[in-house]
């Protein structure tokens, strides 16, 4: 059941997509028609995402096709972050198109193709997690970039191509370096695991990664780190990111900031395990653990002299990716289990506040944050919503980001990273400083002249609300379920040191020696 | 061992064809060398299909490759190119690409020779052109102006990034070959595509004037 499971999840926003694009020349009836698929395909992908998570608890793994396909704990948690965010992102996502049409941003048939490429889109993240094949992986990576590019232009403004034409170049650039990376790692392996057919597989590679070349594997990662870390927007080969994150559609940079950076960071991943096996885990530490720094600091620079608000969050993207990063570089247990609660911890709130922005855009129409005035007046919903999110970004307790981000930097300390700690506080307080900026100038002080109160679209709020509820329970109470998979996918990142079974909620005192 | 001389000499050709396409005087002419450059690729695909053991998924790849790479994409960017306007001049001059081409070369032999490769040994110098192809390919896109060149750019490093690909996982199931084949055209697509777009806004392919974006 688990399998038919998974390969349905796969084909079902493949298929959709195919049909979006074909009631393109539908007229108005083409826009329902696709915004009905639409729903059908974010729904399921999120009913067969929590079944194929049912699959990986109860029997470790879920597999299909000759074990082409391979979803364990760790590609689980990446798995639920693309189902809920990609459902509730989708959810949102019809109340936005809509009034973009209604405003002429959009034509008829441009919905259609929005909906069939957000399709495309989401099917092409599900292939990055679920591949066992690696050479498949690098091939759905790039495909996440082909399948996103005309959402970030969608809209044809000379800055949206702009961002569109920056983001495929620099992408795709650097996704190739990838290539070299996974072929380099394919040709030493095929060379024991005789069957080419197996030495393709993730699965088997871990297992002999002891035969592996050393040499050829540490070279093998940095091709890896440069090729999948542009897509995951670590700096400094980051620069695609604030364009494409702010000139998209505000659902899309929710997907590309909350969703797509995370797959990209995951396949960085499995290549560190494999190195780990191989090599132990010394150089992706010091690896992990200089990028992420490194995204932090510089993210924290450009947030403090940002003024629109959307390359703002763009940027908080590039810091929290470095903070996961870090998570990973820190290492053990805790290390590891606090970067990985960071990675679903910052898809939802990152998803919430590019939501919000949407609204914030639909009201006033701008994104320079000195313009932004007054929203507790005009538009009392979203700026709670702004507020809630950017408290849970600058890491405020009781909000779910203030666990990770808090252990991480503890994990830190303990480890004796002391400098680098201290300066990581440093950039986290620049951070807050700017969102306070923004807060206070944007949600305070009077609203525009002639503006009327309320907001744009009230019944669309429902997406934003669960993603509030979200943000809130997850920094109180982590369900079983949740906290069983985070234990298990650490155990799999660890790559054969000890673990225990943590209650991640109290992962704190684990820092207590 | 005759083919695999052939197949190191052929390469060797590779960098030869990626200064014509960026040397020649239209895109037009460019597009069609770059053609005649994926013919030669097409032909190492044969040559190592034929000399490597389980290498048959190479006389496939090599199909689809004359199809996509010698024939669909130059087309594609010949006739884009006739709808473009605004073309900016060169802005590398031909003895400094020559030079790229010679230090991108001289990079990847050093890198290849310290390699311990344990498959592909006798291939080090087609290894070698591979991988500096793909380098050249994108000191193209970072030193062109055009932006279509700087497409031919990004297919130039695809055809290096290929025979690397061949070389060494010349035994990978077809699939896996289909799917990179597949995004490669799908990439090129893509770009032309956005590429007319903002012909259409900005009248201009001259990448300089993509300014609108900063901070």
């Amino acid at each position: 059941m688990y399998t038919t499971a998974l390969i349905w999840l796969l084909l079902t926003p493949f298929i959709l997509s195919l049909a979006a694009f074909a009631v393109r020349w539908a007229g108005s009836v083409g826009v329902w028609m696709a915004e009905a698929l639409h729903l059908v395909s974010v729904t399921v992908t999120l009913v067969l995402t929590i079944v194929v998570v049912q699959g990986v608890l109860a029997q470790g793994t879920v597999t299909a096709a000759n074990d082409w396909f391979h979803v364990d704990a760790l590609a689980a948690v990446f798995l639920l972050i693309i189902g809920v965010v990609g459902f509730l992102v989708g959810l949102y996502s019809i109340g936005y198109i809509r009034n973009d049409l209604q405003v002429g941003e959009l034509k008829e048939p441009q919905v259609s193709l929005y909906y069939g490429l957000f399709e495309l889109f989401l099917f092409t993240m599900l292939l990055v997690v679920t591949a066992n094949n690696i050479i498949i992986m690098w091939v759905a990576v790039e495909a996440t970039t082909l399948g996103s590019a005309f959402l970030v232009g969608i809209y044809g403004h000379r800055a949206s191509l702009e961002a569109a034409w920056k983001y495929v170049m620099i992408c795709t650039v650097g996704v190739a370096f990838g290539l070299y990376g996974t072929v380099l790692v394919y040709s030493d392996a095929v060379h024991f695991l005789t069957a080419p057919g197996t030495a393709v597989l993730w699965t088997e590679i871990v297992k002999n990664a002891a035969s592996l070349d050393p040499t050829l594997l540490k070279m093998a990662f940095v091709f890896v780190l440069i090729g999948f870390g542009t897509k995951a927007g670590i700096f400094p080969m980051h620069a695609w990111l604030p364009d494409a994150h702010s000139e998209a559609p505000s659902p899309v940079s929710a997907m590309l900031s909350g969703v797509l950076l995370n797959c990209a960071l995951f396949v960085v991943l499995r290549f560190s395990i494999i190195l780990d096996y191989g090599v132990g885990p010394e150089l992706p530490r010091v690896i992990f653990l200089v990028f992420g720094a490194l995204s932090v600091i510089a993210a924290s620079l450009f947030m403090f002299a940002q003024k629109d608000v959307k390359r703002l969050l763009a940027y908080s993207s590039v810091e929290n990716i470095g903070l996961i990063l870090l998570g990973f570089g820190i290492g053990g247990q805790v290390g590891i289990l606090a970067a990985l609660l960071q990675a679903v911890n910052h898809s939802i709130v990152k998803s919430l506040m590019f939501c919000t922005t949407g609204n914030i855009l639909m009201k006033y129409h701008t994104r320079q944050l000195d313009k932004i005035r007054g929203m507790l007046q005009a538009v009392p919903l979203t700026s709670l919503a702004l507020m809630l999110g950017a408290l849970a970004l600058v890491g405020v307790p009781p909000l779910n980001i203030f666990i990770s981000k808090f252990t991480i930097i503890g994990a830190g300390f303990q480890s004796g990273h002391i400098w680098l700690m201290i300066f990581i506080l440093l950039a986290l307080a620049v951070i807050f400083a700017a969102f306070m900026k923004a807060l206070s100038s944007s949600v305070f002080g009077e609203m525009p002249e002639g503006m009327d109160k309320g907001e744009v679209m009230i019944w669309g709020f429902a997406p934003l609300a669960a993603l509030g509820l979200l943000i809130v329970a997850l920094g109180v109470y982590l369900p079983p379920q949740l906290n069983a998979l985070l234990n298990q996918a650490t155990t799999i990142a660890l790559a054969g040191q000890p673990a225990m079974n943590v209650d991640v909620m109290n992962i704190v005192k684990l820092l207590v020696p | 061992m005759q083919n695999v001389n052939l197949i190191n000499s052929l390469s060797g050709l590779l960098i030869l064809t990626s200064l014509l396409v960026i040397e020649a005087k239209t895109l037009r002419q460019s597009a069609i060398q770059y053609g005649i450059q994926s013919f030669v690729l097409v032909l190492i695909f044969l040559a190592l299909a034929s000399t490597m053991e389980g290498a048959e998924s190479l006389y496939y790849w090599a199909a689809s490759a004359f199809l996509t790479k010698a024939v669909l994409v130059p087309i594609i960017l010949a006739r884009a190119e006739k709808s473009m306007e605004g073309q900016p001049a060169a802005t590398v001059r031909p003895w400094a690409s020559i030079a790229l081409a010679g230090a991108s070369l001289v990079v990847s032999f050093l890198v290849v020779n310290s390699l311990q490769l344990r498959i592909a040994v006798e291939f080090k110098p087609a290894l070698a052109v591979s991988i500096a192809h793909f380098f050249f390919g994108q000191l193209c896109i970072l030193t062109q102006k055009n932006m279509l060149k700087q497409v031919l750019g990004f297919c130039l490093m695809e055809n290096g990034s290929h025979l690397t690909l061949a070389l060494l996982a010349y035994n990978a199931p077809e699939l896996v070959e289909v799917g990179i084949a597949t995004d490669a055209v799908f990439g090129v697509i893509i770009m032309v595509i956005l590429l007319v777009q903002i012909n259409k806004s900005l009248h201009t392919l001259d990448v300089i004037e993509l300014k609108s974006l900063k901070g």
